[in-house]
């Protein structure tokens, strides 16, 4: 050490303090040498294995993949980034450095949030990695419309109220057992709060592991042809954003944060977080699901968000096309040629549908978690006549492979058309009954057919009376032409109900 | 201090007998100056407090994997607790005394993690503990080996990543059971039933690879610290 | 005078750590004496505005540290090595000092600049980049040196500045610590009595929580003169007083 060598340094001369400057170094420091950068290959890795797989293994619909990303994305990063966080929070103690620090000019909690914003930039940099590697996929994938941001908006806001918990947690208790306790009861809250739900109007729908209406599950249906609410998600980053500085308030609390001047103001910014959460969890309170499958908060709602989205259906080249929604343009193919036989038996009658086209579901409020999902009306409507679908995939179930999926739709759709056309519902005749068997038959349809969508035949599920199966049989039989050219003559009185069993050929 | 006041300090004594002769009192006292070390009474009311905390939450309703990634987080809780044990405090100066440091750290880790399962398992009496006790010991002690691995690797005090890491995976691999395709390798051993051999297996192998590891060279010691 | 001390006591629990000290300390290195449990470190805590005093009245560069303004802008002015060092591993060397010197509300502009004189003072200038946890316990030493200088301090307070350092790097810092002194005032706590003796200018001993005796290096081996415990007048010095205030 040399007091002659090197020259006496002056004292700083009293500039100009320039706090953004200073701020900024500090952070710099901070980040260079946060532990959630050494986390991150953990978060990157969970979330790989956990949300990434899971999402990109089901169908490239953006609301989909939004919602799944953004349940995968939180339960991936909650315990890196609290544990980190606490981890952080506790350096001053464990490093023995508590002294040294304390007797800077520095008020403290300046000191602290600058720990706590470098946890905090390295967690979102690696989730926006993540979002980015997922949407950026699913981009590719889609058939139609963009990407959702949000969902990905709750997850983003929910890594600063994360890592804000895990800080002062590490600050208020430095013990070396404080992150994992830290990071299990985080987890254990993310997980409690989604079984408290119970239907509508609840709560814990704030919780940012909610996607849309509980125990539905992300709902292929969902933002497809309505726009995604953003509600919920306005009602949960107002929350998170509440909390996050409700916490960051209170650190700036306790005595030696700094002097009056500091936490005076902490006081406020804490209640005003404190405010803005709690009312975030009183809207969310008044949350319920719409027709739409959608949790809709009257205080939050924009009318314009009702009105369904204008799209360019994409349609096959079959008897009668079959149109879907463009979102839906991968499961074109499949359900044009499940539906084919049906629609070549069909096509060209009296009350036939010109057009197949694919509905929007709508969503019932059931008991409970129960949720009713449907068509809003008859299958066939309008003038001229056009049949609604509903995929598979639009109702509640899990992911189907491509023959299961021509199976499910020739099964309800394929039945439930044909019962259309013929008339047979509740009251038909024994000779609609035939044809309408007769015609499943040669379509290659299951006899004892699931439950369709809507409206099916009552006693779908009860065999039908051997005379009735005879009749269906031979009707069957005929060449397609004799049964179309007879069904062309003798549809309307079959509707009509004039037409008896022994009169089908 | 002064040469006239010094005490004389008595010879060592130099023969295996009497190095050998160490009264059980004296074996106590050093468990327990160990277990004070390492920090074991506070593992312990965190062990205490998991279990407390899962008989709490067992008196609500959980339906289908909820039911099963439930004691997951309180046994992942317990694993952690078990694992941060293995932290020196002490450092170079205790690794280079005697023969005996092995035993204590495999005695305390095997306690702690006996009691955690009595408390556990406890927790579950007169409630609906899906999976049962094999369950709780399988994973208990599966994780409890991969935060003894994570200790061996990074330190005591870090070992807390492997099992909150792992809490995610397994409580993923429940939800996998529901909502498919499912994950079924035995590794990822809380997603297996509870009389799964296959996963008891990895699971032991698991803690008996990190048992012996962190029995024999203890957990890592980052210099510095 | 920087130091202005009258009555000052430090109680924790029921030990009396300080008990009752009058010191004042203007431009100078002031060497603080006293044996293990004297109440040195308690005493440079609460000069370090570290913890506060249980009773008395303490004025540091002309401020009532009680207070947040006044004791905000002593911490800017001052400059603090404890006994043990914290440190963060990972860091580097440039990197703790640059890391104190924006806690200390060092211009940011000119952090750069004094954070490279202060770890040239040190002599640590090749080892900037080095990270902590790679340098030996000396070196650490130096570090928190530089930390402690890196503002220029006007009141500096090093508690065992010397401890791990070659007798070579012993002397370097003795003169570094005259150095600072012709600014500042600088309150050394140390045992080794040859550090009192070739870098203050004042020194005080300690014992039992009180200031037993307070003069100049020559004045401390005058006590020693006749006294046989000892190997060197200092030593002698601070071996008789203490006797005395004991007896």
């Amino acid at each position: 050490m040399t007091a002659v060598q090197a020259p006496a340094a002056a004292r700083p001369t009293p500039v100009k303090r320039g706090p953004l400057r200073a701020t900024a170094r500090l952070l710099r420091l901070e980040l260079r040498r946060n532990a959630m950068l050494w986390m991150l290959p953990v978060a990157i890795g969970l979330f790989w294995f956990t949300a990434y797989r899971k999402a990109v293994a089901i169908p490239p619909l953006w609301n989909l993949r939004a919602a799944s990303m953004q349940i995968g994305a939180l339960l991936a990063f909650v315990c890196p980034v609290v544990g980190a966080a606490a981890w952080m929070g506790s350096r001053e103690s464990r490093r023995h450095t508590t002294d040294l620090v304390t007797i800077t000019a520095r008020p403290r909690w300046v000191r602290q949030l600058a720990t706590w914003a470098a946890t905090t930039c390295w967690a979102t940099v690696g989730y926006l990695g993540c979002v980015a590697a997922l949407y950026g996929v699913t981009a590719q994938q889609a058939a139609w419309g963009g990407p959702l941001w949000w969902p990905a908006a709750v997850a983003a806001a929910s890594l600063p109220a994360l890592s804000a918990l895990g800080f002062a947690a590490g600050t208020l208790i430095p013990s070396r057992f404080t992150p994992p306790v830290a990071t299990v009861a985080a987890f254990f809250v993310l997980a409690l709060s989604t079984q408290l739900i119970v239907g509508s109007q609840s709560y814990w729908q704030i919780s940012p592991v909610v996607t849309g209406p509980w125990d539905m599950t992300p709902d292929a249906g969902v933002g497809t042809f309505y726009p995604y609410l953003p509600d919920l998600p306005i009602a949960q980053v107002m929350f998170l954003t509440g909390l996050t500085i409700a916490v960051l308030g209170a650190v700036a609390l306790p005595g030696g944060s700094g002097g009056g001047w500091l936490r005076r103001p902490a006081a406020a910014v804490t209640m005003a977080g404190l405010v803005a959460a709690g009312t975030a969890v009183a809207l969310a309170g008044t949350g319920t699901m719409d027709a739409h499958g959608m949790i809709a908060i009257p205080a939050l709602h924009d009318a314009a968000n009702d009105r369904p989205l204008r799209y360019t259906p994409v349609c096959s080249h079959t008897a009668i096309p079959v149109c879907l929604n463009p979102a839906y343009a991968s499961y074109l193919p499949t359900a044009a040629t499940a539906l084919a036989p049906v629609l070549s038996e069909v096509a060209g009658l009296p009350g036939a549908p010109v057009r197949i086209s694919q509905a929007a579901a709508t969503y019932r409020q059931g008991i409970g978690n129960s949720v009713g999902i449907g068509l809003p009306g008859p299958p066939i409507s309008g003038t001229p006549p056009v049949f609604r679908l509903l995929l598979p995939s639009q109702l509640p179930g899990p992911t189907m492979t491509t023959s299961e999926l021509a199976a499910a739709v020739r099964s309800s759709a394929g039945f439930a058309l044909v019962a259309s056309v013929i008339g047979d519902n509740a009251g038909a005749t024994r000779a609609q009954q035939a044809v309408t068997a007769a015609l499943s038959m040669s379509a290659g349809l299951p006899q004892s057919s699931p439950a369709a969508p809507t409206r099916q035949r009552p006693n779908a599920t009860v065999p039908l009376p051997a005379p009735v199966q005879s009749a269906a049989r031979r009707f069957a039989a005929l060449p397609a032409s004799a049964r179309h050219s007879w069904l062309m003559q003798h549809l309307a009185a079959l509707r009509a109900g004039r037409i008896a069993l022994a009169q089908l050929p | 201090m002064t040469a006239g006041t010094a005490r004389k300090v008595p010879a060592a004594a130099p023969d295996r007998e009497a190095r050998l002769a160490w009264p059980p009192r004296a074996g106590m006292r050093l468990l327990r100056l160990y277990a004070a070390s390492r920090r074991v009474p506070v593992a312990i009311g965190a062990i205490a407090a998991c279990a407390v905390g899962l008989r709490i939450a067992l008196t609500g309703h959980w339906d289908s994997y909820g039911a099963l990634q439930l004691p997951l987080v309180f046994e992942a809780g317990a694993a952690a607790a078990i694992t941060i044990t293995t932290a020196s405090p002490l450092g170079e100066p205790e690794r280079v005394t005697g023969r005996w440091l092995p035993f204590l750290r495999l005695a305390t880790t095997l306690a702690l993690t006996a009691a955690a399962a009595g408390a556990l398992t406890a927790a579950g009496i007169g409630a609906h503990l899906a999976g049962g006790t094999v369950d709780v010991l399988r994973n208990l002690a599966g994780m409890t080996g991969i935060g003894l691995l994570c200790a061996a690797a990074l330190g005591g005090r870090l070992a807390w990543i492997g099992p909150t890491g792992y809490l995610v995976v397994g409580a993923y691999g429940l939800y996998t059971q529901w909502h498919g395709p499912a994950l079924t390798t035995p590794w990822i051993w809380p997603a297996r039933p509870p009389h799964d051999v296959g996963a008891e297996m990895c699971a032991a192998l698991v803690f008996t690879i990190g048992i012996v590891i962190t029995s024999v060279r203890g957990a890592h010691d980052p210099a510095g610290e | 005078m920087n130091v202005e001390i009258t009555g000052l006591a430090r109680r924790f629990g029921r030990t009396m750590a300080v008990a009752g000290v009058d010191l004042q300390a203007g431009p100078g290195v002031f060497g603080l004496l006293g044996p293990n449990g004297a109440g040195k470190t308690s005493l440079l805590r609460m000069m370090a505005t570290a913890i506060r005093p249980t009773s008395g009245t303490l004025r540091l560069l002309g401020r009532d540290p009680g207070s947040y303004g006044p004791r905000r802008e002593i911490r800017r002015r001052l400059g603090y090595l404890p006994q043990n060092l914290g440190y963060y591993p990972g860091f580097s060397v440039a990197e703790f000092v640059e890391y104190f010197a924006l806690l200390k509300e060092v211009p940011a502009a000119q952090v750069p600049a004094v954070v490279t004189v202060a770890i040239d003072r040190v002599e640590l200038g090749g080892e900037a980049k080095t990270k902590l946890r790679t340098l030996s316990g000396g070196m650490l030493r130096r570090v928190g040196v530089a930390q402690a200088i890196v503002n220029e301090p006007e009141l500096l307070l090093l508690d065992e500045p010397t401890a791990g350092l070659d007798p070579e790097q012993r002397v370097a810092f003795r003169a570094l610590l005259r150095d600072l002194g012709l600014r500042a005032t600088v309150v050394v706590s140390t045992h080794l009595v040859e550090d009192v003796g070739a870098a203050c200018t004042q020194v005080a001993l300690m014992d039992r929580g009180k200031i037993v005796f307070h003069g100049t290096p020559n004045d401390l081996t005058a006590r020693g003169e006749g006294y046989g415990t000892g190997d060197a007048p200092l030593e002698r010095g601070y071996s008789a007083v203490l006797a005395e205030a004991r007896s």
